[in-house]
């Protein structure tokens, strides 16, 4: 009965935050200063030389109509919410109509999924690696060392950081492409190392500049930890090291860890707008990008959604699994 | 035990090392494994010199690299040219794909026939009826006959379809169009149109007009279709594309001469041509250092500098100072709103033209490589020739309302006096040569005349702050683009910098492109750093024409020309002149005398102050490939992103690397 209630009320909290943040979504584009159709004409007559008032016009009712901006704003937002929660259509981009939003996320989903997902993984498990042995032998020169290089390379901007790599190993040395083509004619074996092949400078970088964040709150937490009363205790029992570490100090500190990295799973889904960039990954980050740039409506709406979906899911998700990781949290 | 634990971490970190090794190195490209996508890279290719093979696959001895302008294309399937998100023209398309009816030589200032063997002729007897024959043995990529059909079609589709954006243009000029036989294409518009060609052709970039094959498009519904495999008018089809939309690889035609360029010009040089995206600057000057790019496409004259020290077989322009083409057909100012009481004042905008440093501003913004323009027509070497430098004996005599003569024909020499002091070499050493790089003069830098007039107009200066007539603080907003058009981004900078060292307050206010074209278009500015003088053509009155005042809308509303609301008496006269012109064929005697007159009306209002031609360092690198036109092998302008592209690949060999 407990569970059902704790249930229901998450849920309740869950719907509530993914409507009102698609609510946000949609009004907020339409406050900014830039019209997708006015931006478009703009861009059209800046390059041919005029065109008549008449036939502004005619185009502006035409793109209106096209993109499905008619109507009053109300109609407008009650069309969308309708559309995407009955159907989870967004409707065509404006930029690249009539392509549907769905369809661009579909595209992008995956490899910033991959990307972002593996990468994330792999720096919080080396991170906390690292930061657990930096906390507890806080004495040993390797941990001091360890945790100097997690404090260096952690305030390096990660523009910075990602162009040196591109420097090092693509200019430089040139062991991986300066410009990253990613084959996706087909699932070979082929095209899978040709993936990450070209995959491997940017998850580089987001593994070493996302690895530093970790050790240092690790080393903290797990320093703090291992010096707690019960941990004393538990080394006065004459339990051996392994065990204080496995079962005292290690549960105590990863929670915080693991709730980080849920929110770190669910803001993946709003790509890594630099790294797509730089890298020139496919991802969902420059899809927000230039949606926001073009003020394409549907695309902001499209993308910020899906990722307030995913932020919330995954909120969610570290809510109800919460008590079975610490058994001091309960239902309640 | 301690050190066992130990062990076991370093050796999982070291594993992680070796598997990002590994793969690495297990992945170096060979010419047969090169990371390579779609067929192109299945298929035997003729083996080059050295062996090497582009990433998608193709010998790169006979692949001509060139960057993307637009970056990663969202959508690589849709080549629809009729719909919004299309494949962008610039990404090789309208360079290589398209052919148009009608072409610009840049040179000349001229236009040819492209697709079209002729240009319109009006039909003696009918009214506002002209005809224009079409080239023999024209082929589509898929050996279908391309027509005077595929022109009627395409034009009868673009007037039915009223979700075609471009279809609202074609019908307010076109009344009907038919194909009288296999070659003739007739036009009948609403109204005389003696610039059909320039309408519907090319003059700047490209156009909006696009021939389709009618064999492919009659059953389909143009709103919707996607044209993923489009055919080809042009020298190239395409061969393979990115499916992420970074790189699109064409390849040339085995029936070229069944092409426009074919037939007048010859064999396109390149076997393959790669369009494709390197991302940011740096990495494309890292690509241009190692040769793994030939075209470049717009970068700074900073990054110039290291590409040109770095990478020897680099070549902008000019050989030396000032290496960037000047000839771009649009030239770089300040405007203003002048429907606001204080900038629609003539004087308060001459008074900023004398508060301007010009030649400060030129170092500031591209280190003096720019070509200043008095005149309302961008200072390139044709109009330079047809206008400017004309019009230096009425410019000096030009005089204010009080006498003063406010121009200054010393810039160029003063500044060349400048660079030589900053110890730039290979400077023109010719008073011609000097005019010819940097421009015919501007106006005087001259502060004290500006606070005459300013004080004239009621503004007083206090402390060295101007105040308004109405005795506020005179601030006031230059609108900027934000990371794109550099240029124009860096010259708001610099002005802002002379005008606020003359006591205004300005500031410089940023926007992205959506933004920014939006304000302008709605007037929500004081000023902006614009470029709305822009002309190719000796008759450039179909450029001007968007200052005719039948455009003036009120301020919030979407201007469709005019966007600085200039009105008023002078206005009158430019449009009465406007009117006039737009009647005249272009090589008419009476075209350049009333754009001359035009220009002089500009020059006492000043509701745009130009300042600079577009300086362009679009440079090329010739490890592959040779006979890229410079400004010591002229037949074109370096214009990789204009539809023109075409025509120079005949002149295009390899060098044998």
């Amino acid at each position: 009965m407990k569970f059902l209630k704790f249930l229901s009320s998450r849920l309740l909290t869950y719907i509530f935050v993914i409507l009102l943040g698609m609510t946000i979504v949609f009004f907020v584009p339409r406050f900014m200063p830039s019209d997708p159709v006015e931006s478009m004409l703009g861009q059209m007559m800046s390059k041919s030389s005029t065109m008549d008032a008449a036939a502004i016009e005619a185009m502006r009712k035409t793109l209106n109509e096209n993109f499905g901006l008619e109507g009053t704003l109300g109609e407008q937002y009650f069309g969308y919410m309708k559309r995407v929660i009955f159907t989870q259509d967004f409707g065509p981009s404006l930029t690249m109509y009539p392509v549907p939003v769905k369809e661009l996320i579909a595209d992008s989903l995956p490899w910033t999924v991959c990307l972002l997902g593996i990468s994330t993984v792999i720096s919080w498990l080396i991170g906390n690696g690292i930061g657990l042995l930096a906390g507890i032998r806080k004495d040993k020169a390797y941990s001091k060392i360890l945790e100097g290089i997690a404090i260096c390379i952690y305030p390096i901007p990660y523009y910075i950081f990602a162009l040196t790599l591109i420097m090092l190993f693509a200019y430089i040395f040139p062991v991986f492409p300066l410009s990253a083509n990613f084959d996706v004619s087909g699932f070979t074996w082929e095209n899978l190392k040709t993936v990450i092949w070209n995959s491997v400078l940017p998850a580089l970088s987001l593994i070493l500049t996302g690895t530093g964040w970790w050790v240092i709150s690790m080393t903290t937490l797990s320093r703090n930890t291992n010096e707690e009363d019960f941990v004393a205790f538990a080394r006065m029992k004459g339990l051996n090291e392994r065990k204080v570490i496995s079962r005292y100090v290690l549960p105590n500190t990863i929670l915080p860890q693991i709730t980080m990295l849920a929110l770190q799973m669910g803001t993946i889904f709003n790509g890594s707008l630099i790294t797509e960039i730089l890298f020139n990954y496919p991802g969902l980050g420059s899809l927000i990008y230039r949606g926001i740039l073009q003020a394409d409506y549907n695309l902001i709406m499209g993308t910020i959604t899906t990722s307030i979906f995913a932020v919330a899911t995954a909120t969610l998700v570290i809510d109800l699994l919460y008590p079975f990781i610490d058994p001091r949290v309960r239902y309640n | 035990m301690k050190k066992s634990r130990l062990k076991k971490v370093m050796s999982v970190l070291f594993i992680l090392c070796m598997v990002f090794s590994l793969v690495a190195c297990g992945s170096e490209k060979t010419p047969s494994d090169s990371g390579k996508s779609g067929e192109t890279s299945k298929e035997s290719k003729p083996a080059s010199t050295d062996g090497k093979m582009t990433d998608v696959g193709t010998p790169r001895s006979e692949t001509l690299i060139v960057d993307i302008l637009s970056g990663r294309i969202a959508n690589p399937d849709l080549f629809n040219p009729y719909v919004p998100g299309s494949v962008p023209m610039d990404a090789g398309v309208h360079q290589l794909l398209h052919g148009k009816l009608w072409e610009i030589d840049t040179v000349k200032g001229e236009q040819y026939p492209d697709l079209a063997a002729t240009m319109p002729e009006l039909v003696e007897g009918k009214e506002n009826t002209y005809t224009f024959k079409m080239k023999e043995n024209l082929k589509w990529s898929d050996g279908e006959v391309l027509d005077a059909h595929d022109v009627a079609f395409t034009f009868n589709m673009l007037m039915d379809s009223q979700e075609l954006a471009f279809g609202a243009v074609v019908r307010e000029t076109v009344k009907s169009c038919q194909a009288l036989d296999d070659l003739t294409v007739e036009i009948v518009t609403h109204k005389p149109e003696p610039k059909l060609s320039q309408k519907f052709g090319v003059t700047i970039f490209g156009n909006g007009l696009t021939v389709v094959p009618e064999h492919v498009w009659k059953d389909e519904n143009p709103a919707t279709f996607t044209y993923s495999d489009p055919l080809s008018s042009g020298p190239y089809t395409i061969k393979d594309r990115d499916k992420q939309g970074y790189w699109f690889l064409y390849e040339k035609r085995e029936d070229w001469k069944n092409t426009a360029v074919g037939q007048t010009v010859g064999e396109p040089g390149p076997q393959y041509v790669l369009f494709k995206s390197f991302g940011t600057e740096e990495k494309r000057i890292m690509a241009a250092i190692s040769n793994e790019i030939d075209i470049l496409q717009d970068i700074t004259p900073e990054s110039w500098e290291i590409l040109r020290k770095k990478n020897p077989e680099s070549m902008a322009w000019y050989a030396g100072f000032p290496y960037a083409d000047m000839n771009d057909p649009c030239e770089r100012g300040i405007a203003f709103n002048c429907a606001d009481p204080i900038y629609g004042n003539a004087n308060v905008r001459w008074a900023l033209a004398l508060a301007t440093d010009i030649k400060n501003v030129s170092l500031a913004t591209f280190d003096g490589m720019l070509r200043v323009s008095p005149l309302q027509l961008p200072p390139t070497d044709v109009l330079m020739d047809n206008y400017h430098k004309p019009m230096v004996d009425w410019l000096k005599e030009f005089e204010l309302e009080d006498g003063y003569k406010p121009f200054d024909d010393s810039y160029a020499t003063e500044i060349v006096k400048i660079l030589k002091e900053k110890g730039v070499e290979g400077l023109p050493e010719t008073e011609q040569d000097i005019i010819d790089v940097f421009g015919v003069g501007w106006w005087k830098y001259d502060v004290d005349q500006a606070t005459k007039i300013l004080n004239k107009e009621g503004f007083t200066k206090k402390d060295g702050t101007w105040y308004k007539p109405d005795g506020s603080v005179w601030e006031m907003s230059i609108l900027a683009p934000a990371d794109f058009e550099i240029q124009s981004m860096r010259l708001a900078f610099a002005v802002a910098d002379s005008w606020n060292k003359f006591g205004v307050k300005v500031t410089v206010v940023q926007q992205d492109a959506a933004t920014y074209w939006n304000n302008e278009a709605t007037a929500n500015f004081e000023a902006g750093s614009f470029w709305p003088a822009c002309g190719i053509m000796p008759d450039s009155s179909i450029n001007m024409e968007h200052w005719n005042s039948k455009y003036i809308v009120p301020v919030g509303e979407q201007a469709p020309g005019n966007r600085c609301r200039w009105g008023g008496e002078a206005n009158e006269k430019v449009t009465e002149l406007l009117n006039e012109l737009m009647q005249l064929p272009s090589d008419d005697p009476r075209v350049i005398d009333g754009i001359t007159e035009i220009c002089k009306l500009f020059v006492e209002e000043q509701p745009f102050i130009p300042m600079f031609g577009t300086s362009k360092f679009v440079p090329v690198t010739t490890h592959y490939w040779t006979g890229f036109q410079t400004a010591e092998n002229d037949f074109e302008g370096p214009w990789w992103w204009w539809s023109q592209f075409k025509y120079y690949t005949p002149h295009l060999k390899p060098t044998g690397n």
